[in-house]
């Protein structure tokens, strides 16, 4: 294909291809990670692959890939067996996949970038960067990219437009048309605006004859973009369901055997006196705020992206710089990370990795960080108490480990999101605060991080939940706070609040 | 397999090693005073890794220790002198340590420049600095107070081998205590624990309650008052002092946590696996120079080894992140 205009508005492919996988099997070792697991994908949908953490979606992407061969099945494309279990043949059957973490070259222009794997438009052995930074250009204009400015330095654009330029450099591609894009867990480190335009660019994909694979636990993304939605569970397939004739609900019960009105615990808590008080609380973006917290409540706090939800709950922990009257039953609050932990304050962060865990070192060392001065005596660290605390800790939010000593990065996302509530519960705060405490989670694990926030408000601990998951703040939370341009503009009581009624509200100005 | 060769490769090539030389030098290798003097030689290489590894817990490094220990040496020289007393001379050479440290702590941890070009440039002024001082000299002779020329040849008496008394040579017992001190810090206090989760990750660390700016900078003090007591043992140990004599301490001692990291089972920095860096290639070095191999060869087998350990562990670790 050409880097000229006509070749790119043409659509890839109109003869709509059709992928079949069906009777997968894969062991490794003793471990069955995919039995029987089918999928059918089509050119021109959006395809959701769906199930919990270890139900075998990676698995069956990486044979997509070509990293893994199935040990059984078959493939079929349009009808005729296909032959992966090489990165090279994946892609010569038109398929690309997009990883949670891209691998770009930060330093390098946007245009260079969606330039890295063909040549450079060249003439006499010398760039042509006008050409280049045209074609560059095109192809982000025909994905609904045109914010992006295609000189601009890969490392100034968030992920969310990293991502756009990743997928528009497929659009450029010389020899087989790619036709079918799998993403896994595009969003999870995207805010809702970036979102939205990865939404737009995969509706263009799709009306330009493309598939896209979707692996995502978020299930409003899901219901929204999704034709169809595969369910797998313990490696087997379930159900392929067209989304116009299924519901939540449905989707919940085939990857869990557990119906979605089970997944948040009744409310037991009754609100207590006073213990956190914040008054004309500013910071970077922020305020002014005030905000009184009781014992036992769950306040939500929602908001759009930029709204400062995070740099609340950051200035809360004194982690980011800030003035005004703060108040923790009945003291004044510290100004430092160490000493409002010490205070009884706890944080589980929104960036697990970057923020909350040391992939490569034992969990107990994550567990056990903020709580080292009361584990320790005269400056020596007790290693023994360490490790009691958090093998009762590890009890009690039923993670999944083979021990204190196991490295957090060979957990699943969902129990290394476990380890970061055992550290925040470690202390017995008085207060818990919260932001996107199930991203990237599955529905399992899910359900015992909300049986855990339950249990804590119903010993006392108040608790702040920044979410963008609607329907998770309505499920959790007792009322809402609405946060617009670092101010609360209202605040809601949760019972009989619709998800429409709330995003509505999110989207007001004050009232 | 792959598993096995990553947990215990390294070690497994540092015993082949012992026991080629072993082989290879039947009579005067596995002796006692081969060993004792093995010990001694080694004693001012122990301190400078040992103390490296602090910061290198955190993933930081500091390149200027060798300068400093040859500064901190010939400070003390030539205070010896103005014949002040050998205690004020080492005070103020221990001094001398602590404030280059902390002027690489401020620098990497406040202002924020990477660590490499911190110390690169502290490196290049604490040895122009070691220049000054001494004039460009050695400095020797009478102008070391006898006493602390001796504190080298002292040793505990262990016992006695052909008539002859054996000691433990007093520089082996000082490298042992700082290895014990350090290694108590590191492991069993809150303070080493703390750098540990700065290395695992530094914004975690910051967000759960570390006060990452003070530990970073105090450990790099602390790595500079090591630098500056290997160089107070050099000193003693050659009875002089002069302005490059610390220099080749750096790029072994960095080797020497580098090839430790490669026995430990999560490839982090740890002060036992240093020391068995540091012996591994002191053992080397005794070996290869009884057998009279010349020194350019010795240089390159060196760094040889050194590569095909650290290889051995990339591939290992390699393998098993497939599985």
């Amino acid at each position: 294909m050409k880097a000229d205009g006509a070749a790119l508005a043409a659509p890839m492919h109109p003869a709509m291809p059709e992928l079949r996988l069906s009777g997968l099997v894969k062991s490794f070792g003793p471990a069955r990670a995919l039995d029987g697991a089918a999928l059918s994908l089509r050119g021109g949908e959006v395809h959701a692959l769906m199930g919990e953490n270890g139900a075998g979606k990676s698995t069956l992407i990486r044979i997509l890939a070509g990293l893994d061969s199935a040990d059984r099945g078959e493939v079929t494309l349009d009808g005729a067996p296909l032959r992966l279990g090489t990165p090279a043949l994946a892609k010569a059957a038109g398929f690309r996949f997009l990883h949670q973490e891209l691998h770009v070259v930060p330093a390098l222009s946007v245009a260079e970038n969606m330039h890295l794997t063909r040549p450079y438009p060249q003439r006499m052995g010398l760039v042509r960067w006008s050409a280049l930074r045209r074609a560059a250009a095109m192809a982000l204009d025909r994905l609904g990219a045109s914010h992006i400015d295609a000189r601009a330095r890969m490392g100034s654009l968030g992920p969310g437009d990293q991502m756009l330029v990743r997928i528009a450099a497929t659009l450029l591609e010389d020899g087989v048309a790619p036709w079918a894009y799998v993403m896994d867990e595009p969003t999870a480190a995207l805010t809702g605006t970036e979102s939205a335009r990865l939404f737009r660019a995969i509706e263009t994909l799709k009306s330009a004859g493309a598939a896209v694979l979707y692996v995502s636990h978020r299930m409003d993304e899901v219901m929204r973009l999704a034709d169809r939605i595969t369910v797998l569970r313990d490696g087997a397939y379930v159900a392929t369901r067209t989304r116009a004739e299924t519901t939540r609900d449905e989707i919940i019960r085939d990857m869990t055997g557990r119906s979605l009105s089970d997944l948040f615990p009744a409310r037991t808590s009754a609100a207590g006196p006073a213990v956190l008080a914040a008054r004309d609380l500013r910071a970077s973006g922020l305020g002014p705020i005030d905000l009184t917290l009781h014992e036992g409540e769950i306040l939500g706090i929602a908001g759009l992206s930029g709204s400062g939800r995070g740099t609340l709950l950051r200035a809360l922990m004194g982690a980011v710089p800030r003035i005004g009257a703060l108040n923790l039953r009945g003291n004044p609050l510290a100004a430092t990370p160490a000493a409002v932990w010490a205070q009884g304050m706890a944080y589980v962060p929104p960036e697990r990795r970057t923020e909350g865990v040391m992939p490569r070192r034992a969990l107990a060392e994550t567990v056990a960080l903020p709580h080292l001065s009361r584990l320790s005596r005269w400056g020596f660290f007790r290693r023994r108490a360490a490790a009691r605390l958090v093998r009762d800790l590890a009890r009690d939010v039923r993670l999944k480990a083979t021990g204190p000593d196991q490295p957090v990065s060979e957990l699943s996302g969902g129990n290394q999101q476990k380890v970061l509530f055992a550290r925040a519960l470690a202390g017995d705060p008085a207060v818990l605060l919260l932001h996107e405490p199930t991203r990237g989670v599955d529905v399992g694990a899910k359900f015992d991080i909300y049986t855990l926030i339950r249990a804590r408000a119903a010993k006392g601990t108040a608790v702040i939940v920044v979410s963008s998951d609607l329907p998770e703040l309505i499920g959790l939370a007792d009322r809402i706070a609405i946060l617009n341009a670092g101010r609360i503009t209202r605040t809601l009581p949760t019972d009989g609040l619709t998800e429409a009624a709330l995003l509505s509200a999110c989207y007001q100005k004050e009232d | 397999m792959a598993t096995f060769l990553r947990h215990y490769g390294s070690l497994i090539g540092m015993a082949a090693i012992v026991l080629f030389f072993w082989i290879a030098l039947p009579d005067t290798f596995m002796t006692l005073r081969n060993w004792l003097n093995i010990s001694q030689q080694l004693s001012m290489l122990v301190v400078v890794a040992v103390t490296m590894t602090v910061v290198m817990v955190m993933g930081d490094f500091d390149l200027s220790v060798g300068a400093m220990a040859s500064l901190s040496g010939v400070v003390a020289a030539v205070l010896f002198t103005y014949d002040l007393p050998v205690a004020v001379a080492l005070a103020a050479a221990l001094t001398v340590g602590l404030l280059g440290g902390l002027a690489n702590g401020v620098l990497v941890s406040l202002v924020g420049i990477l660590p490499f070009v911190a110390t690169l440039a502290t490196l290049t002024m604490f040895s122009g600095a070691a220049f000054l001082v001494s004039g460009g000299k050695t400095i020797f002779g009478r102008d070391i107070p006898q006493g602390f020329a001796d504190f080298a040849r002292f040793g505990l008496p262990i016992g006695s081998w052909d008539g002859k008394p054996v000691l433990l040579p007093a520089l082996t017992l000082l490298a042992a205590a700082v290895t014990f001190l350090v290694w108590v810090v590191l492991e069993h206090t809150t303070y080493g624990r703390r750098l540990y989760a700065i290395g695992g990750n530094a914004e975690a660390a910051r967000l759960a309650g570390v006060n990452v700016a003070y530990l970073r900078l105090s450990a790099f003090a602390f790595t500079g008052v090591g630098a500056a007591l290997a160089g107070i043992m050099y000193a003693s140990r050659v009875a002089s002092a002069n302005p490059v004599q610390g220099d080749g301490l750096m790029l072994t001692a960095i080797a020497a946590v580098f090839l430790g990291m490669t026995v430990t089972r999560d490839g982090q920095p740890n002060v036992l696996a240093t020391v068995a860096g540091v012996v591994t290639l002191g053992v080397m070095d005794n070996g290869l120079t009884q057998l009279q191999v010349d020194s350019y060869v010795r240089q390159v087998l060196v760094g040889a080894i050194i590569l095909v350990a650290v290889s051995i562990s990339a591939l290992g670790r390699r393998a098993l992140r497939r599985h």
